[in-house]
């Protein structure tokens, strides 16, 4: 008789109706929502973060307004009018980092959830509970949205009354469809950065990376003709690339045209499709590589 | 063998004055560096950061610009050249961060990895510790500059006058003194605060907004023109670009140099008289290993 099998004659059979029921599913949201509780509920207890993340990208921003105007004069210049099509790069950008901060939050905090946990000494524990993984990333992706959510409201608000801008707010409505869309398609991209995290563990060069890049082609403080024809089309793989364009064009100009909106609509639904597909099938690779390593817990 | 030992000790001991100090804070610049050579992704990562940083800038600059003069930056500061001005004013920024994060949380990265206390029993001064620190960052940040001015010479057809290279070395050793005054109050707020991260960001990321790096302080609103004086970061970018891009001809160079120097001496005396008060006070309250 082998030791497990005696420790498991000698163990009490732990049981309850849960577990007794329990057969595995594709998801549970019970799960997602439980840990999405216990993300916000810790993110409740610092209350300043909300604020503090959400005037610090203004200390970022600010330069870039700074430089724009040293190089081009106040607001605006012919140049930039030209290859965008808007008069006033400061309106320009401030959306730009609006929409930007999502993109972030899918990369810092859902991508780094589990280092998190990680960290905290739950992750084994998490991995070991009868429910699918899916469950726990999208419960971490749901809290990181209501998180950034407020901290991006926090910096565009603050940075339209410190720079004297304002939006339109008559196509609200396809811009919170839009930017819904694009926030789920980052779900899927923060599921494959938290894969690459569970592989190669240190994760600050890597999101760094990861982040500084998506920063450099995605179109937040110019637009995508400034880029090199190559940066562009890799711009398109950006999640958040049609969302940025079709948002600011709609908070810029108040004006809503539904072929536009469709095209963009089928534009976000093609990359939610292809994110959440290669995300889950990273992921779950990686977790199976970790495993196989018995590294799961290592620093 | 015994007496032997116990000689090392007492000579340990008994150690004291600069050489003493300057031997410590080579030894602590050259363990930063083992210990980061562990890790060689990340090493690389903190050298090329700031170039690959500098690219948004770039590219938001030729949309605004549309060329490669700029008519506005000309009549703000007397210079078209755009992309020199900001190549190397930007080029300073990793220096500059490198110092920032780099020492002023040497004392966090000690005490994470339980090494804290053990470095404070050393025979040695306790500012030495940040000055070993400083000494590597100014190593680490140091390779940052010269990669960003050396891709921004061969890539981006950036001139740099060769008579203001070893002027401009000599800026660079004149700012670290005042630089250093910033360092170990941020030390000061990492020993009260332990997890200061969030305030070092704060701060660099505010001294980095009213430096003259990628544009004039000209374009600030007035009050930041007022921080912006204040801060040895305005002196050092300025007269750093001056004599890359002028040698010594470059306009109001002195005015700079003088502004540095009475900015060193108001720093570091602040900044040593913070931290001994500090390192002091945590000392007396027991909180040095408490995270």
């Amino acid at each position: 008789m082998t030791i497990a099998d005696t420790i498991s004659e000698e163990t009490p059979r732990a049981g309850s109706l849960y577990l007794d029921s329990f057969k595995p599913r594709l998801m549970d949201w019970t799960a997602a929502r439980v840990f999405a509780a216990k993300n916000l509920r810790i993110a409740m207890r610092y209350p300043a973060n909300f604020i503090i993340w959400g005037v610090m990208p203004l200390l970022w921003l600010a330069p870039y307004m700074l430089m724009m105007t040293a190089l081009g004069g106040p607001g605006t210049s012919t140049s930039f009018t030209e290859i965008s099509g808007f008069d006033n790069f400061v309106k320009f950008a401030i959306i730009g980092w609006f929409v930007f901060q999502y993109v972030e939050a899918s990369i810092w905090s859902v991508g780094n959830s589990f280092r998190h946990e990680q960290f905290s000494g739950t992750l084994e524990p998490l991995f070991v509970t009868p429910v699918p993984r899916i469950s726990i990333l999208i419960g971490a992706a749901l809290s990181d949205t209501v998180q950034t959510s407020i901290s991006a409201i926090v910096l565009l608000t603050t940075a339209s009354f410190l720079f004297g801008v304002s939006y339109a707010l008559t196509a609200i409505a396809p811009i919170i469809v839009l930017l819904l869309m694009m926030i789920l398609a980052l779900y899927g991209f923060g599921f494959m950065v938290a894969g690459m995290i569970l592989v190669f563990k240190d994760p600050s060069v890597l999101t760094q990376f990861v982040g500084t890049a998506l920063f450099t082609v995605s179109p937040v403080n110019y637009p995508l003709q400034a880029l090199p024809i190559q940066a562009r089309y890799v711009a398109y793989l950006v999640p958040s690339t049609i969302a940025i364009i079709i948002i600011r064009e709609l908070a810029i100009t108040g004006v809503f045209e539904i072929g536009q909106f469709l095209s963009a609509a089928a534009g976000l639904g093609t990359t939610i499709l292809f994110f959440w597909l290669v995300g889950i099938a990273s992921f779950r690779y990686a977790e199976r590589w970790t495993k196989n390593r018995g590294s799961m817990g290592g620093f | 063998m015994s007496d032997d030992k116990d000689s090392i000790f007492q000579k340990m001991w008994k150690r004291e004055g600069f050489m003493a100090e300057l031997r410590a804070i080579n030894a602590i610049a050259i363990k930063q560096w083992k210990v980061e050579f562990s890790y060689p992704l990340s090493v690389l990562w903190f050298i090329v950061m700031p170039f690959l940083w500098f690219i948004p800038m770039l590219i938001a600059g030729q949309a605004v610009v549309g060329g490669s003069e700029s008519a506005v930056l000309g009549e703000l500061v007397g210079t078209t050249d755009w992309l020199s001005y900001i190549a190397i004013g930007t080029a300073f920024t990793g220096l500059a961060m490198s110092m920032f994060w780099g020492t002023g949380m040497s004392f966090r990265r000690e005490q994470s990895v339980g090494t804290l206390e053990t470095l404070m029993t050393t025979p040695m001064k306790r500012s030495t510790l940040v000055w070993g620190s400083m000494m590597h960052n100014l190593q680490h940040g140091g390779l940052g500059v010269i990669l960003q001015l050396v891709a921004a010479v061969l890539f981006f057809g950036v001139t740099i006058n060769a008579w203001g290279i070893l002027p401009a070395l000599a800026v660079v050793a004149l700012s670290i003194l005042a630089l250093q005054g910033i360092v170990f109050a941020l030390t000061c707020v990492v020993l009260l605060a332990k997890q200061g991260w969030m305030i070092i960001e704060f701060i660099s990321s505010a001294l980095m907004l009213v430096a003259p790096m990628a544009y004039p302080i000209a374009v600030l609103h007035p009050m930041l023109q007022y921080v912006s004086v204040a801060s040895p970061l305005t002196w050092t970018v300025e007269s750093f670009r001056g004599f890359l891009m002028y040698g010594f001809a470059a306009p109001g160079i002195v005015t700079a140099i003088v502004a540095l120097l009475i900015l060193d001496v108001v720093y570091i005396v602040v900044g040593i008289l913070m931290f001994r008060y500090t390192e002091r006070y945590v000392r007396r309250k027991g909180a040095l290993s408490q995270f």
